[in-house]
This record gives structure tokens, sequence and C-alpha cells, in this order.
């Protein structure tokens, strides 16, 4: 290759399709998951209640889960192809050639070294970010199916798995999230702005950089051939549909996994104890009253004070006429005589009584039977008298 | 003027004194009978003229809905309630003599209401209290059936025996207290009531007399009762709150040996964290997730290593699991931790994947750091020894930049 172009390709368009699905799933998934990992903090209220409400959260980080993995799906058919049908370098692969560039891009950096590594199309820095990236799907995914079908998980697995299932899932994306932030954006973003996701290609002095081994190769024309294209043929012909067909369970797979469960998502009145809130103690019954004086005494005979008429004044109107002051109707002597508003028992005019006019009013604490009544006006008619 | 009133004060100092007096006189004599405002004490007829026909045994007040009601105040009683000193026209204010004017009441619970204004002449924060109340909510709702059965002050405090409330020194009720409050609430939340009894707290109340065990009205409130159901389910995200005021507090708690890591466990936890969130942000949408008394039970709230309902005994715990999750099988309960955090004895799996992960991150945070740092400390320190090759990669990576 004599001419030199100003840009060297690095990615084609499918490749940064690839990347930008990427992008968006992760970036969902962290902005979903982060904040349910540190539900109490400020900012993620801020965050989920932005997103709208956890349920929401939950449903949005689910979704952006399962295209991640079908993105992973999809990855997976493409590099079984470069791989096995095009035969092309696993330029991935890590070796023992990126552990001493590290050192030596160390080196370098703080001036031990003059000379800075010389790195191939795919440098220490991106290794390390494909290879945890892989590393975190594969614990995401697990832990991440574990979370969101707890009951099958636990048929088989111990219960235990569970909540170490969600530490490895919470803490595995703290460290993706903040690998991201410290090592990619660094890289790509910050030391300078890495256009090849974008435009697809990169410019000689960042080859120069980042890629000096591949440009040499480039630049050499070092090239692993293609293979002749009946070759790639037959291959794919026995790849492509094997491929498909894995690739087609692993996507029946994925969905069966994400349907499997609806306990967790579901949102579910709660069942709860069917009380009877209003049930009252059977009352206590109200005390029967005082008992009923005793009319035994009293007959139509009586018709003195003596022979049952105080008695029944006694009974009736004792507990108050005689122990307080007033009218005292204890005695013959102090029924006959009055109150302080004069006498109540005008003997021989029972109607002009006001004993008498004042039961018949019923405006009385106490009051006779009509019987009893009887009996009182018949005496004080007769003169009410004592013996 | 000033050597006026000079001259003039030594002779007005006796009249200031007397009038000082008077109205120190004054004064006292209105706060001893402070209560006592809805009418002259000199006019009320003696409370002994009112107990002569009312200690009767049997007198009853016959309303016209068919309901009777006693009107017998037994003087032990009421010489031993806290309004003893009070006389019965403080509060009756409309019966002064014999015969009584007419009632208008067609029933106990219409009689009791007209008494409601009554307490509050002397208790106006408790019966304010009352007004949001569910009780209140009830009984101000026409259509419902239950409105004529809610109470009102008096039905919990029957004013001619209350006696003093008994609070210890930090002004927390006493155990005996605790118990007369739950048989108050029994009088119409019988079958709860009989529930609780039961419970681990029914029992601390009831039988010890307790006062750190809670009653009806260390969860429910006093005046302010909420109902459970009335205020959407605000009350069912709230309740971790009632719950966590005693079982955080390790003075109590230590006590009785319980941990008081149930709360910040619970929240940690999937079904807590849900609930935290669904309280701060959707307090009227509905969750499954269980809050403490979906598997404690309510009422009827057993100790955790109780044989038959004890959800520390793995098959309950089982059985309540499947109240929300039916398919779950005998390993499911493990994956709740119990409000236990993990330790090396205690779910050890997820305290050393916990350790892994504490180790991995600021490993490989660490590592990719320092190379991040160096990088940085290469570029700063080239362009400060070396200008011209920062000018030169700068303008390289222009050209770059511009190439594309």
């Amino acid at each position: 290759m004599s001419e030199q172009p100003k840009t060297y390709n690095r990615f084609n368009i499918a490749q940064r399709f690839e990347h930008f699905v990427l992008i968006l799933s992760f970036t969902t998934l962290a902005l979903t998951g982060i904040p349910q990992k540190f539900a109490q903090a400020g900012v993620s209220e801020a965050i989920i209640a932005l997103l709208g409400g956890i349920t929401a959260v939950r449903i949005i980080h689910r979704v952006a889960a399962t295209i991640f993995v079908l993105e992973a799906i999809y990855h997976a058919f493409l590099i079984g192809y470069k791989l096995i049908v095009m035969r092309i370098e696993p330029t991935m692969l890590p070796g023992i050639k990126d552990g001493k560039n590290v050192i030596d891009y160390f080196l370098h950096n703080i001036g031990v070294k003059k000379e800075a590594p010389k790195m191939p199309r795919y440098n220490f820095a991106e290794k390390m970010e494909y290879w945890f990236m892989l590393w975190g799907l594969i614990i995401m995914a697990l832990t991440g199916f574990m979370l969101w079908n707890p009951i099958a998980t636990t048929r088989i697995l111990p219960g235990v798995f569970i909540p170490t299932a969600k530490v490895a899932h919470g803490w595995e994306a703290v460290l993706a999230v903040a690998a991201i932030i410290l090592w990619h954006f660094y890289n790509v973003h910050l030391k300078h702005w890495n256009w090849s996701m974008i435009k697809g290609h990169l410019s000689r002095e960042e080859m120069e950089e980042e890629h000096s081994e591949e440009l040499e190769k480039i630049e050499k024309g070092d090239f692993r051939p293609l293979p002749p294209a009946q070759v790639m043929r037959k291959r794919s012909q026995i790849f492509v549909p094997i491929a498909s067909v894995i690739s087609l369970a692993l996507v029946l797979l994925l969905f069966r996994f994400i349907t499997f469960e609806q306990t967790a998502i579901e949102t579910i009145p709660p069942v709860e104890e069917n009380v009877e809130v209003f049930l009252p103690q059977t009352p206590t019954p109200l005390p029967p009253g005082a008992a009923t004086p005793t009319p035994a005494p009293v007959s139509t005979a009586a018709t003195t004070w003596d022979a049952g008429i105080g008695d029944l004044f006694i009974s009736k109107c004792g507990s108050c006429h005689g122990s307080l002051g007033g009218l005292s109707l204890k005695t013959y002597a102090d029924a006959i005589k009055g109150g302080k508003n004069g006498a109540v028992i005008l003997p021989g005019n029972a109607s002009g009584s006001p004993l008498i006019s004042l039961q018949d009013s019923g405006n009385h604490p106490g009051l006779f039977s009509a019987a009893e009544l009887e009996i009182i006006t018949n005496w004080i008619i007769a003169g009410a008298p004592e013996k | 003027m000033g050597t006026f009133f000079r001259r003039r004060l030594p002779s007005l100092k006796p009249a200031v004194i007397l009038l000082a007096f008077i109205l120190i006189g004054a004064a006292a004599l209105m706060i001893s009978s402070g209560d006592a405002q809805a009418a002259p004490q000199a006019q009320q007829p003696d409370n002994s003229q009112c107990l002569t026909c009312h200690q009767q045994e049997g007198k009853t007040l016959e309303l016209s809905d068919g309901e009777s009601l006693s009107i017998v105040i037994s003087p032990a009683m009421f010489g031993g309630s806290v309004h003893t000193k009070l006389a019965c026209q403080t509060c009756h204010t409309n019966i002064a003599e014999f015969p009584h004017p007419e009632n208008s009441a067609t029933s106990i619970s219409e009689y009791r209401q007209q008494y409601e204004n009554t307490c509050a002449n002397c208790h106006p924060n408790q019966v304010s209290e009352t007004a949001d109340s569910a009780h209140a909510k009830i009984r101000n709702d026409p259509n419902n059936p239950n409105a004529k059965n809610t109470p009102t002050c008096i039905d919990c405090h029957n004013p001619h025996t209350q006696s003093e409330i008994q609070k210890d020194k930090n002004g927390k009720l006493t155990g005996l207290e605790h118990a007369a409050a739950t048989r108050t609430c029994a009088k119409c939340h019988n079958q709860i009531a009989e529930e609780y009894a039961q419970s681990v707290h029914g029992e601390g109340v009831l039988v010890d007399n307790n006062p750190d065990v809670p009653s009806c009205i260390d969860c429910h409130g006093v005046h302010t009762i909420s109902g459970p159901t009335g205020s959407g389910n605000q009350f069912r995200l709230s309740s971790p709150q009632i719950c966590a005021k005693c079982h955080t507090d390790e003075s109590i708690m230590g006590k009785y040996g319980l941990s008081t890591q149930v709360l910040n466990t619970y929240i940690a936890d999937f079904h807590g964290t849900t609930v935290t969130l669904f309280e701060k942000m959707d307090p009227d949408q509905q969750t499954n997730m269980p809050v403490c008394f979906d598997c404690h039970g309510v009422h009827n709230i057993k100790r955790v290593d109780d044989p038959s309902k004890g959800i520390q005994i793995k098959e309950n715990l089982l059985v309540t699991c499947q109240k929300c999750h039916p398919g779950a099988t005998p390993n499911f309960p493990d994956s709740w931790l119990s409000h236990y955090i993990p330790s090396q004895n205690r779910a050890p799996l997820v305290f050393y994947v916990e350790w892994f992960y504490k180790i991995l991150i600021p490993l490989a945070l660490g590592g990719m750091g320092l190379l991040v740092a160096s990088d940085i400390f290469r570029k700063a320190t080239r362009r400060k020894s070396k200008p011209k090759t920062a000018e030169v990669e700068e303008k390289s990576n222009q050209e770059g930049g511009s190439a594309k």
C-alpha cells in the first residue's frame, strides 16, 4: 500500500449500529438499575419519580435488559460467522503481549520508558472493556434471571441464591457503570474524542497512538486473506443453519425467561383477612331496677295510717321525704303537718290535697301506682284517720 | 405630675395591696373552679339532691326507638372519678330542677351526641382531634349503616366513672391504662379484640400489664384514630413506621432481646424498598408488596418462634410466602434473610459474594484509575517540559479532526 489514506476504517455501519444499541440499552439499564440499588438516596428518588415510579422503572429495566441480551445473541452469531466462516484473525483475544503493553504503557506514561508500546487492532484498553462487558453480561443475565424469576430459581437452587444474586447484580452494575465512566469515558471521550464508533474511522495520528502495530500491518499490507469464496459458501451453508437454530433457540429461551413468572412484577390488590370490624360485645343487661315495692301489706282494707297507709308512704316516699329536708312522710304527724309550703294532705278533701294533684300530674320522681293512689285518695276522703 | 404621684403613693399602698389580694383571690377561685364554667356554682343544685334519685338501681330513660338508657349513677364510682368535684349541672346544663325538661333524643346515640360540645368546654383539643377520626367520618356519613354505632367521647370515657389517666414520669401510659384502653375498644371491636388477646402483644398488655407493649391506641391513635381502609392505601404503606416506632427502639427491644434491625433490613430488601418508594411517590396506589403485618399478622401477631404461627419456623414462613407467591417451593422462604444482616454464619454465600465485590471493585477501578492517572500525568508533564511536542500533538489532532 503505497498511498497513505488519511483515515483508517475501523467499524462498519453494522458494528456501529450494534454499539448504538448497546449505548441505549446499557444507559437505560444503568439509569433504571442504579437508583434501584440505592433506592433511599434522594437522587435515586428523583430519577425514579421522573421515570414514572418504581413499577415503571422496573418495567423499563426489564425491557432494556431484553434488548441487551438480544444484542448479545446477535453479536454471538456475527462473531461466530466471522471466526468460523470468514476465519478472520481473533483480534479481540487477549494475550501475554497485552499484559506487556499495559506495563509498557504505564512505564512510558510515568517517563520510565521512552517508547510507547505498539498496540494491535484492539489494544489492551479495548480488550479490557470487551471482556469486562462479556463477564458482566453473563453475571447480570444469570443474576437478573434469578431476580426476575425467584420462584423458578428456588425450585432448583437454595433460597439464599436470590439475595446473593441481588448483591452480585447490584455490585456488578456499580462496577460496570464506574468502569464505563472512568475507563471508557476517559479513553474515548476525554483523552480525545474518538469518532470511530460514529464516523467509522480513525485518523492516522490516532492510529499511531493507539494501534501503531496494526497501522504498520496495514501499511505493510499484511492481512490474513479471506478464504476463497467457494470455501466460504460451503462453510456458511453449514454455519448459518446451525447458528440460526442456536440463535433462535436462545431467543425463544430469552422469551421464556422474561415471561416465566408474573408475581414479581404484577401489582395485585393485597389479600387481607376479613374481620368483622364492628362486633360489639353482648351489652351487659341493665340492672333489673329496684325490686318493685311489695304491695302485699297494702290492701283495700287499709283505711288508716297504722293499718298500712303509713307503710305505703314510707316505702314509696321515705327515701326522700323523711331523710332529706322539707316534707317528711315518715310519721302521721309529719305527714299531716306538711312541708315548708304547707299541708299536702287535707283530710276529707282529696281533690284539694296537693299530694293528690301532684301525683295526678305525674311531675314527681316517685309515683304511686293507680291502685295505690286510689287507696290514698279514699283514705283522705275518709278523713285521713291515723287509727 | 411625677411629684404628685410620688407624694400620693404611700397613702395608696394599703389600697393597692388590698386590691392585689382581692385579684389573687379571685384568680385562685377562677382557677379552682375553672372546669365549672357552664353555670355559676351557686345556682346549681347539690349533687346529693340529684343522686337521691339517680343512685336508685334500675332507673332508665326510655327513648322513642325502644332503647333504654340507664341513668343510674353510683355515688361510689362517681366519687372515684376524675369529675367528682364537678356539679352535675356543669355538664347537664339544662337540668336544674324537677321535673327535668323533655329530651328530644330518639336514640342513645343521639342522646350522647348532645354532650359532645359539653366535653369540648373543658377538653377542646381532644374533641377537635376526634373531628377527623374514622369514627367521626362514619358518623357523618348518612349512608353508613354503622353511623349510629359510632362512639362519642363518653362511650370511651364514661364521664361518671372515668378515673384520671395514669402515666409514668415520662408521660407514658401505665400498663394498666394500656389494658383499660384495649377493653374500651373491645366494647365495639370484639372480634378484633379477641384476636388481639391471643397475640404476643395482647398477652403482654392484658396479662402482664406491660407498658412497653402496644395496645390498640398505640398503633391506631387515640383521638385521631384513623381507619386502615378509610385513607386509601396510606395506612398500609406507612404502617411499617408504626411498628418501627418500638421495634427500632433499642431501649425497649433490648429488654426482650429483639433485633432493632428489622426496619432497615426490610427497607433494604425488595419488598420494603418498593413499599417505601410507593409511600413517597404513589401513596394512593395499591401494591401487593407486603408490609410488616402481612407476614407477622395484623391483630393476631405471634412470637416468631410460636410453633403454629411463628414465621421463624420455615413451614410457617412458606405458608406465609405462598399467600402472594402461590408457586413457592420449600427452598423459596430462604430467599428472604429474615431481617438478618448477612454474616459468615447467616447467609454466608451473600456475605462472601459481597466481599468478593468489595475487593474486586476497588481493585479493578484502582487499576484503571492508575492507568488513567499515568496518562494524564504524561500529557501534563509533556505539555510543561516539551511545549513544542504538545503543540505538534495538538496540531496533528486538529489535522486528524479536519481530515474527517
